[in-house]
């Protein structure tokens, strides 16, 4: 398996606060890996900064290869990286399918101009998240969280990612709702997609993960499968308060 | 969004009913539709950049001010055809589009408005101070060429003019650019996070909103036969074309030409009565109403009314 996402030695500081400290990590095509730490450890600010919509003051981020520190955030998610948000952020007049439409729009003016909608392909991302055919015309302003974090599973699913970012993806949702998004990523986790998940819900975050890395202040504490990282000390001495 | 019959056949109603109102009206009603018709034009223009993308520009006048000082100066002063200054005059306000594109790069929100702002005041010195031979200076300019004569020939010409831009902007507005360009006004952000660049669906906004204000200033110029720098450059004017989309409903193209025809008939009905400026406090006063309870605009009423119909002769 080649290396779907290699950071290295990513430095953000913010005057005199480093959010990110040194940070390395690599991630293998087809692998889920676990972001775990305390509030304010730093875990949006690495999202950010592989999205482009944060610089590191120093470090590189590597796409299959490729360095994309230069690159904006429309590239990067066209060379194949694509993020969630921790507080959904949906276009407020726009129904469920024109949400998802945005995410799969061409980023060619030309192309918007002259070709229609796949309204096929959005009804299939809105089922595939578990909306239901009725909800397609549904507002945001209509939704509950759970539905509107499954609107943005949809909207970055639409822009045919290889690598998936979600971002406390869990937060708001019902246990059922939990399930069912558990089973979207186990279901593309099959398909081969590569995730990296950031989550406070453990127990919903174990299964869905082959190893995890556990970062405070911005500095990586730890390193394994989700059982060494939970028993690591510095681990519970910091995330879990000691205990 | 998508495109349905009706919306054809109540186009083509409009298109009919405009060109057959010469026959009905007096010259009088037919020279306020004249300027109702410009002022849906330039409405247009603010709608497709301010009521799409949420960048409020107060800086209309100066792009409609470039397209008519641009082919008034090229017919009057050098003799060029209207044929090669109209197009002459839309290229030039099309690059100063991309110059009030600028600022929007990096602000947005009342700091861009108050820097597209400060466009229209500079351009208002500039033409009293720069080359006052070629602009008028502070008297503008007179004797302008015009393309019609009579009523009737400009109300054709103006209504031609505004409803191929409304059809055409409507049209492509409801491709999946229009989605686009309503999503930036909606998050921009969000719209960056799904792939697209925020930069080059700005600019296109930009060239189009600055393409449809020089062709309406310039066609404007070429009826009145006249230009005046204070009533171009005014701030009566500017938000007259503001207040012409937001009471009509932005974002929907027919809006703002509803809310211009609204606005210029209620001023020029208000008129007898009301001579003076207090005619302003009238309009102001139904502005403001209007957009307490029906924030959509006017348009928002015209749609309920044809869904009541429809659902009265369903049911």
């Amino acid at each position: 398996m080649s290396t779907a996402l290699q950071v290295s030695n990513l430095v953000k500081r913010f005057g005199g606060l480093v959010a990110t400290n040194n940070l390395s990590f690599s991630l293998k095509e087809g692998e889920s890996l676990g972001l775990i730490g305390p509030n304010g450890a730093g875990k949006t600010t690495v999202f950010s900064q592989i999205m482009g919509e944060l610089r590191q003051n120093s470090g590189t981020i590597e796409l299959f290869g490729d360095e994309i520190s230069t690159l904006s955030t429309p590239q990067r998610i066209r060379a194949g990286v694509s993020r969630t948000y921790q507080i959904p952020r949906p276009f407020g007049e726009m129904s469920v399918a024109e949400n998802i439409r945005v995410g799969l729009m061409p980023d060619n003016i030309w192309q918007m101009i002259v070709s229609p909608p796949d309204t096929r392909r959005e009804r299939e991302l809105a089922l595939s998240v578990g909306f239901l055919k009725a909800d397609l015309g549904r507002m945001p302003t209509e939704l509950a969280m759970g539905d509107l974090r499954k609107l943005e599973m949809a909207r970055t699913m639409a822009t045919a990612p290889k690598v998936m970012l979600l971002d406390e993806v869990f937060a708001g949702l019902t246990t059922g709702e939990i399930a069912q998004i558990s089973d979207l990523i186990q279901s593309m986790r099959k398909d081969g997609m590569t995730f990296l998940i950031v989550s406070h819900d453990l127990p919903a975050l174990e299964p869905l993960i082959d190893r995890a890395i556990a970062i405070e202040r911005g500095t990586m504490i730890a390193e394994g499968t989700f059982s060494e990282v939970m028993n690591d000390k510095a681990v519970q001495a910091s995330y879990l308060g000691g205990v | 969004m998508g495109l349905r019959w009706f919306h054809f056949a109540l186009w083509g109603g409009l298109i009919v009913g405009m060109l057959l109102l010469p026959q009905v009206v007096s010259n009088g009603t037919l020279r306020t539709m004249i300027f109702a018709n410009y002022l849906a034009i330039f409405a247009i223009s603010w709608d497709v950049l301010s009521g799409r993308t949420g960048y409020v520009s107060f800086g209309h006048p100066f792009l409609i001010g470039i397209g008519a000082y641009t082919t008034a100066i090229l017919t009057k002063r050098f003799d060029v055809p209207v044929e090669i200054s109209i197009p002459v005059a839309v290229l030039f306000t099309m690059i100063a589009g991309l110059l009030v594109l600028l600022p929007a790069l990096r602000i947005r929100g009342s700091y861009f408005a108050l820097v597209t702002l400060a466009f229209m005041e500079l351009l208002y010195q500039l033409v009293q101070v720069i080359r006052p031979d070629l602009t008028g200076g502070t008297r503008g300019m007179s004797g302008i060429q015009t393309l019609t004569r009579g009523a009737a020939n400009g109300y054709y010409l103006s209504t031609t003019l505004m409803l191929t831009i409304a059809v055409s902007m409507w049209l492509l507005m409801k491709t999946r650019l229009g989605t686009a360009l309503s999503a930036i006004g909606m998050n921009e952000e969000s719209v960056r996070g799904s792939g697209l660049s925020t930069t080059r669906l700005k600019a296109f906004a930009f060239l189009t909103s600055a393409m449809i204000a020089g062709l309406g200033g310039a066609f404007y110029v070429h009826y009145l036969g006249s230009l005046a720098p204070r009533a171009l450059f005014d701030i009566n004017f500017l938000f007259t074309i503001i207040v012409a989309a937001l009471l009509g409903g932005t974002s929907t193209i027919i809006g703002p030409m509803i809310g211009a025809f609204f606005m210029t008939f209620l001023l020029e009905y208000l008129r007898p009565v009301l001579p003076g400026a207090e005619r302003y406090f009238v309009y102001g006063a139904i502005a403001l109403l209007l957009y307490m309870y029906q924030p959509k605009g006017l348009v928002e009423l015209v749609r309920r009314g044809f869904k009541s119909l429809n659902k009265g002769r369903t049911a």
